[in-house]
């Protein structure tokens, strides 16, 4: 009698290479002896190299009473849209009042109707269904259905409509049209109740490579606790990458989230101007405590910044810029710009000092590359310097940077000790916010 | 000096999180309410007033667990259910949703029609004009700006109450009868005091609640002054109802007129409490159905594209967002043109609106009783088991009365 049963393989009809898992949910499930133990109601899957596998079935008996079980991947004889065949008796099978909450994701709790990141069209989106594909011996996940056919066919109106589609419009693009994403964009966004966070597995690094902009937007559609469990499950670089590019709002409502080390942590590599720009926002009590946190030098450069207002030089300066003293030479310039980490992208500039910080001049890469690597790199400069001073205002600024077609100038005290650096696009998000404003004001006087 | 400053910080804290509660619970007093009230008020006096300690009570109890759910999980009620209960359940659900809040809008653009004759103008006039306002605010508007808007049209409701004080009420009997309940064994008085408790509590309110309140983006440590927001909303809204019954028990069941619609009343009251108690029903009148109207097509289009998955409007473009756009204009569209079509008759409207609200109720309710006490969505904030008790027995209490409404409108 068991040598029917001693093979290891699970057959599953090889006709249909694919299977949407609303064709399996609440299928009966039938044991060894063909009694029936229950229907289908979940698939619990695990991590693989490219696709998810699946791991385990979960099936459910009983109304109102529900109760479940697990079955091990190994016990499924045969599974198709027909059910499930068992390997097992129904006897073993151990039933509890609740379904394993400690996989670590199931098809139906936590993809199905759920919300995912489609890292591809960078979007947040609803999965109507999920289609699976058949390799020998197992279900991986293949794609999500997110269209409106994946929505019909779950409601059991799929047949018919397309027949209707059919018989007056063969042609139509409902019938080609598809709504599958392949699962390699998809990043799902299931919390785990112990840790809170969420897994982003090797082959979703996708989310990482989504520009920064639109991974904020991305970020601003999910709901608060989507937001926090992401943005802890995220490395360092990203979640600056989103801290920098979401509304204030939300960046405060994150760092009530975050404890004492991962604050110091994030805002330590945030640029300086951008650090300043969200601190000048909060509570002066917050803004000490969070000064408090952050690296001694760092937060008093950032204490420095935060004194001046926010539409001088002085404010919307950052205080990373490349500079070297006049007798350096070009090479060990080169050398040292090379090794160097940057927290913000410095604009092409370099600017010469002397050994107590005076602004001498300025010169930028092109010329430092052009020049000999044995000359002194004072003999690279610009013939002319030009600088702004801490309470220059925004207007100044942006009238010298447009006249001498600069992407940055220098910041310098009353007494020409080099500040910082003004980039273009401290002064293009300004200018934009202002021309913004005025927009709408015009758009409003020519509506009344 | 400290206390007065926290208490100025709690007070600021209050208005900012003010909002969805207030708002929810005035879209009530809408004109299919203020028709009910009214009636009531002409046909049974003072003698439904008791009913609505318990109604304040109920209300407050479920639009308290919208407002809890919607601050715990940051998700809305459609969501919810889509992602708890799949999607077959959602759809059904938001097809009858759908279907309500049509006849729903109907009727508040025939509030919109019944003002336009008060002040003397022609429908054919206000009516499209009001259609086109409402779809422009949403359009154009972002949430906050809406909410303003919205809070400020909760300010006219004041008319009814200056309404009441204009009538002259015998306030000991007011007093008396609304501590006093006054059982009558009586057809007509038992279908009105289904019809109060009905209008009051409908399917609608739970989803717009919730997903004001995600919108708004409410923490949890705020979250007591959002119930605030809640408590306050019920309390304001009944108030209202109860001025309103007021007005009408004081004039026109003092002198026995019998009435059928808000318009009937406002014009039997017009000799009798005078030329300002009028204009104040009247433009109450307007001011409640436009701005239902602006709510419910509202309500409904967030709803439906928050469950089946689309892509939510009023910050986005028609482009990206076609569904919502369509479903906002379709139900603005088809309930102003409905009440442009000549010789059209309101009653049966309002009956299909009251059976579509008493069908989807009990699964809402029931849907929200499950959700509100799932461990894994709400954590520590699944309700006490004294609350579910009140819960459930106002939930049987209405499951009943909606069964019993819903019979009658069609074995009638």
């Amino acid at each position: 009698m068991n040598t029917l049963n001693s093979t290891n393989n699970i057959h599953i009809s090889a006709a249909k290479m694919f299977i949407f898992f609303s064709q399996l949910m609440d299928k009966p499930v039938l044991d060894k002896n063909g009694a029936t133990a229950g229907e289908i109601y979940d698939l619990a899957v695990k991590a693989s190299q490219v696709y998810p596998i699946s791991d385990a079935l979960i099936i459910r008996q009983g109304f109102p009473n529900r109760k479940y079980a697990l079955i091990n991947w190994g016990d499924i004889e045969k599974i198709d849209s027909e059910g499930v065949k068992l390997k097992i008796e129904k006897s073993v099978l151990n039933f509890n009042q609740i379904h394993d909450e400690k996989k670590e994701f199931t098809l139906r709790r936590d993809i199905l109707d759920q919300q995912v990141v489609d890292t591809h069209n960078h979007k947040v989106i609803r999965v109507n269904d999920i289609q699976l594909l058949v390799v020998d011996h197992a279900l991986m996940i293949a794609h999500v259905d997110i269209g409106s056919r994946g929505l019909l066919r779950r409601l059991g109106f799929e047949k018919i409509v397309d027949l209707m589609v059919k018989l007056f419009n063969p042609g139509a693009k409902y019938l080609k049209n598809e709504h599958l994403i392949s699962w390699k964009h998809i990043q799902p966004l299931a919390i785990n109740p112990v840790s809170m966070t969420i897994k982003i597995d090797l082959p979703q690094k996708n989310l990482l490579s989504i520009p920064a902009a639109d991974l904020g937007d991305i970020f601003l559609d999910l709901n608060i606790n989507h937001q926090i469990a992401l943005f802890k499950s995220l490395n360092l670089v990203n979640k600056t990458k989103i801290f920098t590019n979401i509304d204030f709002k939300t960046q405060n409502s994150l760092l009530e989230e975050l404890n004492d080390f991962e604050i110091s942590e994030l805002l330590n590599n945030i640029p300086s101007d951008e650090a300043t720009d969200f601190l000048e926002k909060l509570s002066s009590e917050k803004t000490k405590h969070i000064l408090s946190l952050i690296e001694n030098k760092y937060s008093k450069r950032l204490s420095q910044l935060l004194g001046y207002s926010g539409d001088s030089a002085g404010g919307l300066m950052t205080t990373e810029y490349i500079a070297f003293t006049k007798d350096t030479l070009v090479q060990t310039a080169l050398d040292q710009i090379r090794q160097r980490k940057f927290k913000s992208e410095p604009a092409q500039f370099i600017y010469i000092i002397d050994e107590t910080q005076h602004l001498i001049s300025a010169t930028n890469f092109r010329r430092i590359i052009l020049a000999n690597p044995t000359e002194p790199i004072q003999n690279s400069a610009f013939p002319k310097t030009y600088f702004v001073r801490l309470d220059s205002s925004i207007k100044e600024v942006a009238y010298l940077m447009e006249k001498y077609k600069y992407f940055a100038i220098p910041v310098v005290d009353e007494n020409n000790v080099l500040q910082g650096i003004i980039t273009v696009d401290d002064i293009l998000s300004q200018l934009i916010a202002f021309a913004w404003r005025r927009l709408k004001r015009i758009k409003i006087m020519q509506k009344t | 000096m400290k206390n007065l400053k926290t208490f100025w910080a709690k007070i600021l804290i209050f208005l900012s999180v003010m909002g969805p509660g207030i708002i929810t619970a005035n879209v009530d007093n809408d004109a299919g309410g203020i028709t009910t009230y009214s009636v009531a008020g002409a046909h049974f006096g003072y003698a439904l007033i008791w009913s609505f300690i318990p109604i304040i009570i109920a209300l407050v109890i479920i639009q308290e667990m919208c407002s809890r759910m919607a601050v715990v999980t940051g998700k809305g009620l459609a969501d919810l259910i889509r992602e708890e209960f799949g999607v077959r359940v959602t759809f059904y659900a938001m097809t009858v949703l759908v279907l309500s809040n049509i006849f729903n809008t109907i009727s508040e653009f025939a509030g919109i029609a019944a003002s336009a004759e008060l002040f003397g103008l022609s429908k054919y006039l206000l009516v499209p004009i009001c259609a086109l306002f409402v779809w422009w605010l949403i359009v154009k508007g972002t949430y906050k700006s809406v909410e303003k808007v919205f809070l400020f049209a909760c300010l006219f409701y004041v008319c009814y109450i200056v309404s009441g004080f204009l009538s002259k009420p015998d306030w000991n009997l007011i007093a008396k009868s609304s501590v006093h309940p006054t059982f009558q064994f009586d057809k007509a008085y038992i279908f009105m005091l289904i019809g109060v408790v009905g209008t009051t509590i409908a399917p609608w309110m739970q989803f717009y609640q919730q997903s004001s309140v995600v919108e708004k983006g409410i923490k949890l440590e705020n979250y007591k002054y959002s119930r605030l927001d809640v408590i306050i909303g019920a309390f304001v809204v009944n108030i209202i109802a109860i001025f309103i019954i007021i007005v009408c028990a004081n004039t026109l069941f003092a002198n026995g007129i019998r009435i059928e619609t808000a318009k009937d009343a406002a014009l039997a009251l017009k000799p009798l409490a005078g030329q300002y108690c009028f204009y104040l029903f009247a433009f109450g009148l307007l001011n409640a159905s436009v701005f239902s109207a602006c709510i419910l097509p509202l309500s409904t289009a967030y709803s439906v594209c928050e469950g089946m998955g689309w892509e939510i409007g009023v910050n986005r473009t028609f482009k990206e967002a076609p569904q919502f756009y369509s479903l906002y204009t379709a139900i603005i569209v088809i309930g102003a043109a409905v009440i442009l079509i000549p010789g059209v008759k309101l009653v049966p409207i309002m009956l299909i609106s009251q059976a579509t609200n008493g069908i989807l109720l009990p699964f809402v309710l029931i849907f929200m009783l499950l959700l509100v006490n799932n461990k894994r969505l709400m954590g520590k904030y699944t309700n006490s088991k004294f609350y579910n008790f009140c819960a459930i027995l106002i939930i049987v209490t209405m499951i009943l009365l909606s069964l019993f409404l819903f019979f009658t409108v069609f074995i009638k």
